[in-house]
C-alpha cells in the first residue's frame, strides 16, 4: 500500500541442462535474487511459466531433487546442525542410516564434524555458510541452487566454497548459482545469464561476451555490457 | 498422505526441539513453578474458602503460563521466521506451506502441551497437601476428573489462541503487530460474554438492542466465547454434578472446528502469498 508496483523481472527465459553451471549475474536490483526465489517457490509469477524438472515449483516433490543455499543463512535459534540435517532428511524420506552416512560425510569434508552438537547459533559466519552446504548436499540433489554462495566470507572460507563447488561440477551436479563476484562466476560457471534491471542482457559463455565486445577479462565485458544499454536502453 | 504427516511431525520435532532448549521458554517453566508453589504459602492468607481461592490461584498461574507462552514464543516462532529468514531454510525442503502450517502448530502445541502436564501435575499436588493441611469446611471437594475436565478447557483454549496467532502471522507481517492483534483478539474474546449479556438484558424491552443482540451471538463464531471451556468453578462447587454431555460435546466439538477452520484459513493465506 502507498508504493508503486515494478515488474521485478521481464522477459527472462532460460533452459539448465542437466551438469551444467550457469552463473546469474547483475548489479544489485537486477532480478537475480528475485528468479531463484521463483524458482524456489517463494515467491509467484503474476505471468509466464516456471519448469522445473517439467514440474511447476509449488509442487514440493520439486524440492527433493533440489539442494538450496540462502543468501543469508539462518536457522531457528536453539538447534545443531545435526538438527537441521535430520530434519531435512526425513522430508527427503531418508532413511535413519542413510541420513548418519550422508550427515557425516558431509560433516567431515566441510570440517564441521567436531561442532556438529553445537548450536548453530554459535557458529561463525563461515561455518554457518558451510553448515547450509551441508543442509543443501545432503539428500544427494541433482540441482544445487546457491544464492551468492561467497557472500560475506574470507577469503579462506570463499577458496574453501569455490573448491566444493568445483568438487560438485566434476560430479556433474547441475548449480546454479549467482554472485556479485564476477572473478568468481567467470571461474565457475560454463555459462553465465546476465540480467538487468530486471531484463535479460546476455545468455552464453564469458569467453563468448568477451570476444564480442573485445574485453580483456570477464568484469570489464560485464560493465561494457551495462554501459553499452544504460545509454541506448533495451529497444536495441 | 504418510509421508506428508512424515513432513508435518519432522517440522513439528524441530519446533518441539528448539523451545526445549530455548532460555526464555525454560525461563517460563521455572517462573511458573515457582509461581505455584507459592500457592503454599498463599493459601494461609485466605480465611475461608480456601478450596475455591487456592484452585484460582493454581489455574490464574497456568492460565498466565500459557498465555505468555502463546503471545511471546509461539508468535516468536511463527511471525519471527520471517523476518529472520529462517522460513525460507525449512520451506526450502520438500514441505509444502499447508504441511509448514501444520507442522509448526503441531510442534507449538506439543510443547504446549508439555507445559500443561508440568503445571498440571504440580497443581494437583499442591491442592492435595493443601486439602491435606486444611479441615473439610474449608475445603471440602477436589475430584480428579473435574480437575481434568478445567485443564481440558483450558488447553482447548489455548490451542484455539495458537490457531487464531498462526492465521494471523499469515496475513501480518512481523512479530509485533501480530503480538498487538493477537492480544487484542484475546481481549474481544474475553469481553464478549458480558456485552451479549448486558445486550440481551437490554432486548427485552428495545427491539434495537434485540438486534445488536443477535449481532453479537453471530460475533461468537469470530470471537469465541471462552468462558463456555472454563470449568474451574465446577472443581470446588459442592454439588459435584458432571456437565451435560451433550454441553461438552458440543462446547469441544464447536472449539475443534473452530481449530479446523482457522488453520484451514492460515494453510490457504499462507499458500497464496508471497514470502518476500
Amino acid at each position: 500500500m502507498g508504493s508503486k508496483a515494478h515488474v521485478a523481472l521481464n522477459d527472462i527465459s532460460f533452459f539448465l541442462g542437466q551438469g551444467k553451471t550457469l552463473g546469474l549475474v547483475g548489479a544489485n536490483g537486477a532480478g537475480k535474487s528475485t528468479s531463484i526465489c521463483l524458482i524456489m517457490d517463494f515467491i509467484r509469477p503474476d505471468q509466464g511459466i516456471i519448469q522445473v524438472f517439467g514440474k511447476h515449483p509449488q509442487d514440493p516433490e520439486v524440492r527433493l531433487k533440489i539442494g538450496y543455499l540462502p543468501e543469508k543463512t539462518a536457522f531457528p535459534r536453539n538447534l545443531s546442525v545435526l538438527d537441521m540435517l535430520q530434519f531435512v532428511g526425513r522430508t527427503c524420506r531418508m532413511s535413519k542410516s542413510d541420513i548418519a552416512a550422508s550427515g557425516e560425510k558431509w560433516l567431515k569434508r566441510l570440517n564441521l564434524w567436531d561442532f556438529r552438537k553445537s548450536l548453530l547459533r554459535t557458529y561463525s559466519k563461515g561455518m554457518q555458510q558451510r553448515a547450509s552446504f551441508a543442509i543443501a548436499m545432503i539428500h544427494d540433489p541433482d540441482l544445487l541452487i546457491l544464492d551468492e554462495p561467497m557472500s560475506g566470507l574470507d577469503p579462506l572460507g570463499r577458496a574453501d566454497i569455490i573448491r566444493l563447488i568445483r568438487e560438485l561440477k566434476e560430479k556433474e551436479k547441475t548449480i546454479l548459482f549467482c554472485s556479485h563476484l564476477l572473478e568468481d562466476v567467470d571461474r565457475l560457471a560454463d555459462d553465465v545469464l546476465i540480467l538487468h534491471k530486471g531484463r535479460h542482457l546476455f545468455h552464453g559463455l564469458p569467453s563468448t561476451l568477451c570476444k564480442e565486445l573485445g574485453c580483456e577479462t570477464f568484469e570489464d565485458a560485464f560493465l561494457n555490457l551495462i554501459e553499452k544499454k544504460e545509454s541506448h536502453g533495451f529497444s536495441d | 498422505m504418510v509421508s506428508a504427516i512424515n513432513r508435518i511431525f519432522a517440522l513439528a520435532w524441530l519446533t518441539v526441539l528448539d523451545g526445549l532448549r530455548s532460555h526464555a521458554l525454560l525461563g517460563l517453566v521455572f517462573l511458573s513453578i515457582s509461581a505455584q508453589a507459592g500457592g503454599l504459602l498463599f493459601f494461609d492468607f485466605i480465611s475461608r474458602d480456601v478450596g475455591r481461592a487456592s484452585s484460582d490461584f493454581i489455574f490464574s498461574i497456568s492460565w498466565f503460563s500459557g498465555f505468555l507462552f502463546l503471545f511471546f514464543h509461539a508468535v516468536k516462532v511463527v511471525a519471527w521466521d520471517e523476518d529472520r529468514n529462517v522460513i525460507y531454510n525449512l520451506l526450502a525442503r520438500p514441505i509444502s506451506r499447508a504441511e509448514y502450517v501444520l507442522g509448526i502448530f503441531f510442534g507449538l502445541a506439543l510443547l504446549m502441551l508439555f507445559l500443561n502436564l508440568l503445571l498440571g501435575s504440580l497443581g494437583w499436588l499442591t491442592l492435595v497437601w493443601i486439602k491435606s493441611n486444611v479441615t473439610p469446611e474449608y475445603f471440602g471437594h477436589l475430584s480428579p476428573g473435574f480437575y481434568l475436565l478445567s485443564w481440558a478447557g483450558l488447553f482447548a483454549m489455548e490451542l484455539m489462541m495458537l490457531s487464531v496467532i498462526l492465521l494471523f502471522s499469515g496475513l501480518i507481517r512481523g512479530s509485533f503487530p501480530v503480538l498487538l492483534i493477537s492480544i487484542s483478539f484475546y481481549a474481544i474474546c474475553s469481553g464478549m460474554p458480558v456485552v451479549r449479556e448486558s445486550f440481551s438484558q437490554q432486548a427485552v424491552s428495545d427491539t434495537g438492542s434485540h438486534v445488536s443482540a443477535r449481532l453479537l451471538q453471530i460475533m461468537t463464531a469470530v470471537f469465541p466465547d471462552f468462558s463456555r471451556l472454563d470449568f474451574k468453578n465446577l472443581l470446588m462447587s459442592s454439588a459435584q454434578i458432571w456437565p451435560d454431555l451433550t454441553t461438552l460435546l458440543v462446547n469441544f466439538g464447536l472449539t475443534v472446528g473452530y481449530i479446523t477452520l482457522s488453520l484451514w484459513f492460515a494453510c490457504a493465506v499462507y499458500n497464496r502469498r508471497d514470502l518476500q
